[in-house]
């Protein structure tokens, strides 16, 4: 079943943070790569992944061939970081009216790198476009910041014991 | 092409964290984020395993890996297929790891949070450049790269860029070294530097660039294996010596001694080594282009802890930087070089127009004086006594370098020749010995020796 994710979590996925996406082959290797950004979907149960075409081909065959995705935000400044489980309910190309959510979010995530000093220059050349659109089901979220809480599950919005 | 993986070492100390992909037996995947590898060997790196986490469970019972890292420099992105072979919790290994990452966590304000538990040692099955993960470079975006970097904290990442910065904009071979250890002394705290050089003709290498000593040192040479500098180099090792004052202080002690019973008769004194009369601490690494020795990078402190790890990888990937500039600045030097170096001072000749400079030149000893002063010897001194000689003798007032390297009595090696470091020396040295005479760049590649007052040779044959 889906997983409902706060609105504060949510907020989160979509503040510029660092995304990562993987996936699996039949093999059960993996493959990953960076994504250009997240929307979390109505209902905040699921999420659409913006995987860049020119360097998602790998992953995106994964996903293809298992279903099963994982996603990993992070947060540069205090290494905040959750990991999303889930499976793929459409894959297709991004829409061109998405394609300046996506360049909104390589700006983002440019002023997010520019602070430990990786300069726009080079930052805002990250290939962005076009894109794959994975939209995941999310099934289970956990946290991952480094320390001894890493890969506690998050529990579904409204629980007291989020951690 | 896909380069050597230990070619990419620099990608490797955690600048921009590299991440990593596995899957568990039953095939969910799970990615995140590993904070440091380590290269074995072509076929073999070393993940480090701070928390017994997810990956290190799906990579127990299903043995693939999927890692992308960056370069800190350029940003170009690659991927590890890997293969998890053992873990090992003791050892060598484990203890540079170890060290390492506790450095990484107090300077990331993780301390406490950060252990190694262990390092997993895992088979490449195979390398590959991610293609297309960057877009061309933008004209537009490279136009006022550091004014749109935005504020922050004085990461590694940003100095970096900065010595990355100073050396793609370096006008010629001395304005990338001196813009080099300005920007580590800026941006990364390494107050006392110096780069020297290594010289193919004579195998020792050779002062050419310092910062935070003051004028003089430059044209001091090392001889492989003597001193730190002169073991890095033979070693192409990096070295790092803490609270060795001791050691220090009796090694100048001794040159001092050799320098003053030699220095008043004899010929071509040592130019000594700049250095704190008080360093505490040393670090000095070689510069290398693929297998060549460029020259050794070597900085210095009075803070005996003032050097860490963390320096240690940092200045590996300086120094990287530095000697990947060298070398292609080395490769252009035939290229005209811009008239911008060194202004002319044709305007200050009016006091020194009356005065007599005497070069005195000794074949026997490869040396030149001037006004009885130790001046330089070797290729630079051959080259500027020649110099002299047309300037003087044949009149001639300007000079190429494609003359200098065509007249086989300089000695100048048919490849490699070093002919702009040869000319920087030259220039540094006329510098601080005899400003009146000096080599200045001039339109067309060309270069032209000017003197106020008058110059006087003697050729001081059989001595």
């Amino acid at each position: 079943m889906a997983q409902l994710v706060s609105t504060e979590v949510a907020e989160f996925m979509q503040s510029g943070v660092s995304v990562l996406v993987a996936s699996r082959d039949r093999q059960l290797f993996p493959a990953c790569c960076r994504a250009m950004g997240v929307r979390v979907e109505r209902g905040r149960r699921s999420l659409t992944v913006f995987v860049p075409e020119a360097t998602g081909a790998a992953v995106v065959d994964a996903i293809g061939a298992s279903g099963r995705v994982a996603v990993c935000f992070a947060r540069i400044e205090d290494h905040r970081s959750l990991q999303v489980k889930g499976s793929v309910a459409a894959l297709a190309r991004a829409a061109d009216e998405e394609r300046c959510f996506i360049e909104r979010y390589r700006g983002e995530w440019a002023r997010n790198l520019a602070v430990i000093g990786l300069p726009p220059r080079l930052s805002l050349r990250q290939n962005a476009w076009p894109c794959h659109a994975v939209r995941v089901r999310i099934e289970a979220l956990f946290v991952q910041t480094p320390g001894p809480g890493a890969g506690a599950p998050l529990l579904p919005a409204g629980s007291e014991r989020a951690t | 092409m896909t380069p050597r993986l230990a070619d990419l070492r620099p990608c490797f100390q955690g600048v921009i964290p590299s991440f990593i992909a596995t899957c568990s037996r039953d095939g969910e995947p799970n990615v995140t984020y590993v904070s440091q590898i380590e290269f074995l060997d072509e076929k073999h790196v070393a993940l480090s395993c701070q928390f017994f986490n997810k990956t290190k469970r799906n990579v127990l019972e299903n043995p693939f890996a999927s890692v992308h890292f960056y370069d800190p420099v350029t940003f170009e992105s690659w991927n590890l297929k890997l293969r998890y072979l053992r873990s090992e919790e003791s050892g060598e290994l484990f203890d540079r790891m170890a060290i390492r990452i506790q450095v990484i966590a107090s300077h990331t304000g993780m301390a406490g949070v950060f252990k190694l538990i262990a390092v997993d040692h895992y088979e490449v099955l195979a390398l590959e450049p991610v293609t297309g993960f960057l877009t061309p470079p933008d004209p537009l975006l490279d136009c006022a790269p550091t004014a749109q970097v935005a504020p922050g904290p004085m990461t590694e990442v940003r100095g970096l860029q900065a010595v990355s910065e100073r050396i793609a904009r370096a006008r010629d071979l001395d304005d990338l070294m001196s813009g080099a250890l300005l920007a580590l002394a800026e941006h990364l705290g390494f107050a006392h530097s110096m780069v020297l050089l290594a010289d193919d003709a004579t195998g020792r290498l050779v002062t050419l660039a310092s910062r935070g000593y003051g004028p003089g040192g430059i044209g001091a040479e090392v001889a492989p294996g003597d001193g730190i500098v002169g073991t890095v180099a033979q070693q192409r090792r990096m070295v790092r010596l803490s609270g060795v004052a001791a050691e220090l202080r009796y090694g100048r002690a001794i040159r001092g001694a050799v320098e003053r019973s030699s220095g008043a008769g004899g010929l071509a004194p040592e130019i000594p080594l700049p250095g704190l009369p008080d360093a505490q601490a040393q670090l000095a690494l070689p510069l290398l282009a693929g297998e060549r020795l460029v020259g050794v990078l070597a900085v210095e402190s009075r803070d005996p802890l003032q050097f860490d790890e963390w320096d240690e990888a940092f200045l590996q990937i300086v120094g990287n930087q530095i000697a990947l500039g060298i070398d292609r600045m080395q490769a252009d030097d035939e290229e005209p070089v811009a008239p911008a170096a060194v202004a002319s001072a044709a305007h200050a000749r009016g006091a020194a127009a009356s005065k007599v400079h005497r070069f005195a030149f000794y074949p026997s000893d490869d040396c030149l004086f001037v006004d009885g002063e130790y001046l330089v010897r070797n290729v630079p001194g051959r080259i500027l006594w020649k110099l002299l000689e047309r300037r003087v003798r044949g009149g001639q007032l300007e000079f190429t370098n494609r003359e200098l390297r065509l007249d086989p009595s300089l000695g100048l090696p048919p490849i490699k020749d070093n002919l702009e470091s040869r000319l920087i020396l030259l220039r540094k040295r006329l510098q601080e010995k005899c400003p009146d005479v000096r080599l200045v760049p001039v339109p067309r590649g060309r270069f032209a020796l000017e003197i106020d007052g008058r110059a006087e040779l003697e050729l001081k044959e059989g001595s």
